[in-house]
């Protein structure tokens, strides 16, 4: 039983950090409709970015995660701005090739610039733990759980409560009425992309504080974000936390009962299942 | 005009002899993609090697001294371009013989190509026993069998004191890792060990938490892990977060190398783990002088430690050295069969080739104490007294 619980804590906690992995992914792709395969890589400039902040001036990852916010959200606009722009009403087929060619050059300029060694951001406390009752809680996981839900429920009231989260939202829904009523697209679309990759940024930060760093880590994160995207569903932030928490007790589930080989097996069914019996996502409108 | 057309043909004859004037050797290696951090080790062992044994003049092949040229190709840490890399060096390039990739699974797809078209290849970077079960003739290896990777260590867990009651055996997928566990079970049973986990991962997993919270609930004593380096420095964060305190543990990767000190720093230390090469002055070599001098001019020439990945891709361009000079041609038939007879001393130990193939090196067995690489045990014996057991996290 305790084994149990612990593993399902293990799960949730897993499942959260994923949830804001995703959420810039889905963010993107309901604005923008663009999937964008280079948001791992975005993942791992954040992990970097937290990382040499945190080496190089010896900077809390937490109290490092809005400036890796920051220069994230720049790149993700400039990104936007200079690149994606000129494809966004080009097919979806465009659209991917770009995102892709993006994932490869910032791969291979990170691997350059940093070489292929392994890192982990490793601040004093990071192997800290509390236990309650006869469970062990990483503490570090906790504290990027945190931020992770914290980001993802102030993204949502952005969305529904600000005037650049109503005009991002009409940009999703009905991009001609939203221009009649003023919104410009280019604008809010670099906007939506940058807060993506700032999203992406914060989550590669959180990410090189509980796993490790490389150049290559961002193609199996994209994979995994765009997983929970669909199991979420895009029309809600609250339904990739759904996506996300489903996503890490099914995998840590499925490695206690059936074996840790199967772990890819269960996530991906889990998609292959929503796909079918709700497209939309598990929190998305039922058509 | 018949003077002219003799005089081409001189200059072709010797066009010809020039261009016979150089052995050259064809690689792909990891340069990019996730393991070109191991990778690279091959490509800077197989370039100092070549550059080392160039400048003391050669290879005498009959009674020229002919110099080496090394064809290096980036396979992108992918198996499949690395297939089409080692056809391309064959056909196109026309190599006269065969380096290896990094890495066991890479080893098995590249040697059938080898094999097919009969040049020989000499590899330090596959150790899975399935590469040498295939009856190939072509195929050499300078890392010593998977399975008796935990040889050592698994000898030396009986010695300890007391021994450690029950173990935990966990390895990735993949062909070296599965070839690992196979040999190390067997070596487990002998010793009479009981083994209470016994389970097969996903290569390149990043959430070890199920699997430690196993360790923790049956209370396992020793943890041996035959995985990537990625995976086990996932593994030792998350065995402090969660506060799993085994009393051993070793890693069949990573432990000896600097970049992985670097990213665990303090964690590091009681991680033990096997390397079949130390740079020792013991060590001595035609071209290097010892290992410990080719270790400090390693580093000072590439900017990081050298570990046994380097000294076995040394090994290899030096047996294809003392082979060539043996046959006493370029044939693929000739210097194949003098590989099989191969045998000197290097840097990396002594080398010669079983019939099937593969050499045999014990395995030292490793801790990182203080933040450093310390021999624990080797030739049948504790050289430095072991860390063990293992202080719990919230001691260290």
């Amino acid at each position: 039983m305790e084994l149990l619980v612990q593993v399902l804590v293990s799960g949730i906690l897993l499942g959260g950090l994923y949830a804001l992995m995703a959420l810039g992914l889905a963010l993107v792709w309901g604005v923008l409709n663009i999937v964008n395969l280079s948001h791992g890589a975005l993942i791992m400039l954040g992990a970097y970015a937290t990382y040499f902040l945190f080496t190089g001036t010896g900077l809390d990852p937490f109290v490092a995660l809005p400036i890796t916010a920051i220069g994230l959200f720049v790149l993700g606009y400039v990104i936007q701005r200079g690149v994606l722009n000129l494809v966004i009403r080009g097919p979806m087929f465009n659209t991917l090739l770009i995102t892709f060619g993006i994932e490869v050059i910032l791969t291979y300029l990170a691997q350059l610039a940093f070489s292929a060694d392994f890192r982990a951001i490793n601040p004093s406390y990071a192997g800290n733990n509390f236990r309650i009752g006869g469970i062990t809680i990483p503490l570090m996981q906790v504290l990027a759980f945190a931020v992770a839900m914290a980001l993802t429920i102030a993204m949502w009231l952005f969305l529904l409560h600000t005037r650049v989260g109503r005009g991002i939202r009409a940009a999703a829904q009905n991009l001609v009425a939203a221009r009649l009523y003023g919104v410009d697209p280019r604008s809010i679309y670099a906007l939506t992309f940058g807060i993506g990759s700032a999203l992406a940024g914060v989550a590669g930060g959180l990410y090189g504080t509980v796993s490790q760093i490389n150049p290559y880590i961002g193609g199996p994160l994209t994979a995994k974000s765009f997983a929970i995207a669909i199991i979420g569903g895009l029309e809600n932030p609250l339904g990739v936390i759904v996506g996300g928490l489903v996503l890490g007790i099914v995998e840590s589930l499925t490695a206690l009962y059936a074996g840790s080989t199967y772990r890819d097996v269960a996530s991906f069914g889990v998609l292959i299942l929503v796909l079918i019996l709700r497209p939309t996502g598990l929190l998305g409108r039922t058509a | 005009m018949l003077r002219f057309l003799s005089l081409f043909a001189a200059a072709l004859a010797f066009a010809g002899t020039a261009a016979a004037q150089t052995i050259s050797l064809g690689a792909s290696v990891q340069l990019t993609g996730p393991v070109a951090n191991t990778g690279r080790y091959y490509k800077d062992a197989y370039e100092f090697a070549i550059e080392k044994i160039n400048a003391a003049g050669g290879v005498k092949v009959g009674s020229q001294q002919q110099k080496i040229a090394l064809k290096l190709l980036d396979n992108q840490s992918d198996v499949n371009l690395s297939v089409r890399q080692y056809t391309q060096l064959l056909t196109q390039d026309k190599v006269n013989f065969l380096l290896g990739p990094f890495a066991s699974n890479f080893v098995l797809a590249d040697s059938s190509i080898a094999e097919k078209a009969s040049v020989p290849m000499v590899q330090g970077g596959g150790a899975s026993d399935e590469i040498y079960t295939r009856g190939y003739k072509y195929i050499f290896g300078t890392l010593p069998a998977a399975s008796d990777y935990f040889g050592s260590t698994v000898e030396a867990l009986g010695k300890l004191n007391p021994p450690p009651k029950n173990v935990a055996l966990l390895f990735a997928d993949d062909s070296f890792d599965v070839s690992v566990a196979k040999g190390t079970r067997e070596l487990l049973k002998k010793a009479g060990m009981q083994t209470v986990l016994d389970e097969r991962y996903s290569t390149n997993a990043s959430d070890f938490s199920v699997l430690l919270s196993r360790i923790k609930s049956s209370n396992v004593d020793a943890v041996l892990v035959a995985g990537h380096e990625t995976e086990v420095l996932n593994f030792i964060r998350q065995a402090k977060s969660l506060n799993v305190n085994p009393k051993f543990y070793s890693f069949t990767v990573g432990v000896p190398s600097a970049d992985f000190r670097h990213a665990l720093g303090k964690d590091a230390n009681g991680a033990s783990g096997m390397t079949a090469w130390l740079p020792s002055a013991s060590l001595k070599d035609k071209w290097f002088g010892d290992a410990e001098q080719f270790a400090k001019a390693y580093k000072a020439k590439f900017g990081y430690d050298p570990d046994y990945h380097a000294a076995a891709g040394v090994a290899a361009v030096e047996a294809f050295v003392y082979a060539i000079e043996a046959a006493g041609s370029l044939d693929a038939g000739k210097v194949r069969d003098a590989l099989a007879k191969t045998n000197f001393e290097s840097l990396y130990g002594h080398i010669a080739f079983n019939d099937k193939g593969q050499i045999s090196l014990p395995q030292i067995m490793i801790q990182i104490q203080n933040d450093q690489v310390v021999e624990v045990y080797s030739g049948g014996k504790f050289v430095n007294k072991p860390v063990y057991p293992l202080p719990t996290w919230d001691k260290r």
